[in-house]
């Protein structure tokens, strides 16, 4: 660990959790001013106070060192450019000095994928976020990657169009993090993920390359290499504009909720419902803790799994939707309690209060999101379960599922705990190996939308297994110097701490 | 929330620790109870860094409606990244003339209110750290330094600013208190405020000396000037009946923030557009037809402080064919014009800047603006609006005689 001393003026007394190897003060002012010169000075800076800004993203680690009077990383330099051509020569830069580059949208990721953990440039991408156009006719929003999600949803819904991405990070994430993390919304058993709606994409590569896909709805013309730029966080250029899919802002929206006895009576409830294609925009389903956690006022819910959904749409459909999801949720043992208990979910979606309220408390609270298909869906979620609460100091351990496929579902895990005298980070980790590990051995994916970051790197290798030697030789081709966002999805080095 | 609901929100926890082994259950409760204390100065400040730490601790759920973010579009100024900054000024972890400056970095819009799981305001998290920047007398801003010589001297935020009509003071019941910039910069609106007063037949005074409410005092962290100010206003508008104001924030002050602080007017204190709606009800007034297309732009203070957001409308649509549009952001939802909180006097570019942005979306639905807020319309102004008037002034010119 290191004291960061700061430039004069300052009074800093933090520890940084990544040291980064300082720049010389020669080289530094070199390539600062030709920085300055790519993005103009008013988009450039050195500031410390910019530096600690940057420091880290959401990452519940990088949270607890700040509670902690430690810094995670600080980058040396921070940019905001206004195009692509700026992006390209910034890689072109970064190439030649070999120094890492970050790219940053607005830091709400969970797993520290935005952290500089070698130092470097922080790309800031909030000056690209300009909604390019609205086609009525193709249904399509043209729009640059920096722009926020509430920013680009409510703009849509002004004109009369949603995207129907709807995350609980909608306010504070944007469409870039999105993209370069494969991300999924709250009504995309309808609208799809993020990946479902792009059409086609502008990206910078590492070297410098500006690639652009071109806009068709489909083509059969090879394989689609801009695809490798969605989940691969950063580590293979900057996607800096996208075209995607909107939809007429729905006519009729319908809410519906059944409680069951068991787990099993309703996930295969919602196995049925999609195998009859049958896709309400939104399906939860909470297991008995999180049901009376969020469910406390609903008296049919007692000892039961909650299961939410909003069909919206055209109205005939959402009808019909409406009739075949009852039918099937009944004969499964399923008892409706109406639309109070989804308006709500809908009121209190966004209150994100959980880590304010618990970190500063010493109770380690997270959440880990997996998938599965439909064959193994229950033996995951139970095994995932116990594995948590076999660690010492778990509380609780809860799950919904949050996203539904014909062929499966995301399970949403949340775990909270307290560490008592030992340390929280291990206890932190020891949860999370436990989860990682049932994920793993019951056939799951370790991540359904939240991406691998950090923390997730002691598992990525088993995760792809022959394919990761791919997606390496891939990174090593694309990205020789491995300037882009070092440190991460196991690409690289060892950056667990 | 009762304590009643509060017991089945959080029955599920419970049920949770009493299945844990008596250790971990102590552990729990004993972190529950005690942990966070580490988290806190150990000395006393003005500011709630408890609060601020929460803040500090959220994903910024308000960012994407900060206005003053979406000119910089820095993390550094992004609400949670305030309280970031703050929570380390605090803890002596980070001290620095940025760090400072960016203390003040915010326009008090309330936007963040609307959508924070806690219902706070930036501005109000922020106002204790900046008493602390204060008492600690290190990096204040100076523009910040000269305005509070200006106030505590001509008792106006302007140096040798005006601080009455300069008219026949009147011996009415109701009072009415135009605000420094009203006084100053926009006579025009206590002009027309007080044409409709004589038209609706009311008996109203002014004050031969006219103090600020304070508010820049507040906003600064000065405030042990602000509390003189307050006093002051306490003993001069306590003898009326009820007080008429133009500005919003003096409003907000006076109704809310000298209670907070013990310091209780007991005299009505009434926005010029709720006075004005009374008299239109009342059949004081009667409007003469109007056909020109407006938008009318909501206050920050005024729809989110006050939650005055019916009365200027009614108001405006009681002139018969005016045509009453609405910008995408209106309401709770309306968006800062660039001067509100202090932002004009340590942040003028990003100000300008937002003024300009605001004003762009009010001109796409009517060349027209109508604002309630004599600050409003001086930023408007200075950004080159052109057809921009106080709802005193279109009243005024409603008005049939």
């Amino acid at each position: 660990m290191s004291k960061d001393g700061g430039s004069s003026g300052n009074r800093n007394n933090f520890e940084v959790i990544y040291p980064s190897i300082t720049l010389s003060e020669e080289k530094k002012s070199r390539i600062m001013e030709a920085l300055k010169k790519i993005v103009g000075k008013k988009n450039i800076s050195d500031a410390q106070i910019d530096k600690i800004s940057y420091s880290k993203d959401y990452w519940p680690i990088a949270l607890r060192w700040m509670l902690e009077g430690k810094c995670a990383a600080l980058p040396d330099i921070i940019l905001w450019p206004h195009t692509a051509e700026q992006i390209s020569e910034i890689f072109i830069m970064a190439n030649e000095e070999k120094i890492p580059v970050i790219p940053f949208g607005e830091g709400s990721g969970v797993l520290g994928g935005a952290v500089p953990v070698h130092g470097g440039i922080i790309v800031d991408m909030k000056k690209m976020d300009r909604i390019i156009s609205i086609n009525d006719i193709n249904l399509t929003v043209t729009v640059q990657s920096g722009i926020n999600g509430m920013n680009l949803e409510r703009r849509l819904n002004h004109e009369g169009y949603t995207m129907g991405h709807i995350p609980q990070s909608l306010y504070c994430s944007s469409l870039g993090g999105w993209l370069a993390c494969r991300a999924a919304g709250q009504f995309s058993t309808k609208y799809g993920k993020i990946d479902d709606m792009l059409i086609s994409l502008e990206a910078v590569l590492p070297q410098g390359e500006i690639i652009r896909s071109k806009l068709v709805p489909k083509s059969s013309t090879g394989p689609q290499v801009e695809r490798i730029l969605l989940g691969a966080e950063g580590t293979l250029g900057i996607i800096t504009e996208a075209t995607l899919k909107i939809w007429p802002y729905p006519e009729k929206r319908i809410l519906a909720s059944y409680v069951f006895t068991t787990m099993q009576e309703a996930l295969e409830s919602i196995r049925l419902i999609l195998r009859e294609g049958i896709f309400p925009a939104v399906v939860r389903l909470y297991d008995r803790i999180e049901t009376s956690r969020h469910f406390y006022d609903t008296p049919q819910a007692k000892n039961r799994c909650m299961l939410i959904l909003v069909m919206e749409g055209s109205s005939h459909l959402v009808d019909t939707e409406e009739k075949r999801s009852h039918a099937l949720c009944s004969a499964q043992g399923g008892i409706a309690c109406g639309p109070a208990p989804v308006h709500h979910w809908l009121d209190t979606r966004f209150n994100v209060r959980e880590t304010s309220d618990f970190s500063p408390r010493d109770i380690i609270f997270d959440t880990i999101e997996v998938s599965v298909m439909w064959d193994k869906a229950l033996k995951l979620y139970e095994a995932m379960i116990s594995a948590m609460e076999a660690i010492t100091g778990v509380i609780f351990a809860s799950a919904h599922a949050s996203h539904v496929y014909p062929q499966g579902a995301c399970f949403y895990f949340t775990f909270g705990g307290t560490a008592g005298k030992k340390d929280a980070l291990q206890f932190y980790r020891a949860v999370w190996s436990a989860a990682m590990r049932a994920c793993l051995d019951a056939g799951g994916s370790i991540s359904h939308h939240h991406g691998i970051g950090i923390m997730r790197i002691p598992w990525i290798k088993e995760e792809l297994g022959t394919s990761y030697d791919i997606v390496n030789r891939l990174k090593k081709m694309l990205d020789p110097h491995n300037i882009m966002n070092p440190g991460k999805m196991g690409f690289d080095h060892d950056t667990s701490q | 929330m009762t304590l009643l609901n509060k017991i089945k929100k959080y029955s599920w926890i419970v049920k949770s620790l009493l299945h844990l082994p008596w250790s971990v259950k102590k552990d729990a409760l004993t972190t529950l109870l005690t942990a966070h204390k580490k988290y806190l100065p150990d000395t006393e400040s003005h500011a709630d860094v408890e609060d601020i730490l929460k803040c500090a601790l959220c994903p910024n759920m308000c960012r994407f409606d900060c206005p003053v973010l979406d000119c910089v579009k820095s993390e550094t100024t992004s609400p949670a990244g305030k309280a970031r900054i703050a929570y380390l000024y605090e803890m002596d972890r980070f001290k620095s003339r940025d760090a400072v400056n960016l203390m003040y970095a915010c326009a008090g819009c309330g936007a963040c209110l609307q959508w924070c799981p806690f219902g706070f305001c930036v501005e109000d998290l922020l106002h204790g750290v900046r008493r602390d920047i204060v008492d600690e007398n290190q990096y204040i801003p100076p523009p910040l330094e000269e305005l509070r010589e200006t106030m505590v001297t001509y008792h106006t935020i302007f140096e040798q600013g005006c601080t009455s009509l300069h008219r026949q003071y009147g011996e009415g019941d109701t009072l009415y208190f135009a605000g420094c910039i009203a006084l100053n910069q926009t006579k025009e609106i206590p002009a027309a405020v007080l044409t409709i007063l004589e038209k609706a037949g009311i008996e109203y005074a002014t004050l031969p000396e006219e103090w600020c409410c304070g508010a820049p005092l507040l906003m600064a962290g000065f405030f042990n000037e602000f509390s003189e100010f307050a006093l002051h206003n306490k003993d001069v508008l306590s003898p009326f009946n009820r007080i008429v104001c133009s500005c919003p924030t003096c409003v907000y002050l006076f109704r809310e923030i000298y209670p907070s602080m013990g310091v209780t007017l007991n005299t009505p204190v009434l926005h010029i557009t709720e006075f004005l709606l009374d008299c239109v009800a009342e059949g004081l007034l009667s409007m003469k037809e109007g056909k020109k297309d407006y938008v009318y732009h909501d206050p920050c203070i005024l729809s989110r402080r006050l939650d005055i957001l019916k009365a200027p409308r009614t108001l405006l649509t009681s002139i018969p064919g005016i045509r009453l549009h609405e910008s995408q952001f209106s309401g709770k939802e309306t968006r800062c014009c660039g001067m509100g909180g202090l932002l004009s006097v340590t942040h003028p570019s990003i100000s300008f800047e937002m003024g300009q942005k605001r004003l762009s979306q009010l001109e796409k639905k009517a060349t027209h603006i109508i604002t309630a807020c004599p600050a409003c319309k001086v930023s408007f102004t200075r950004v080159g609006a052109v057809n921009v008037a106080d709802i005193s002034e279109v009243i005024s010119e409603s008005v049939i005689d």
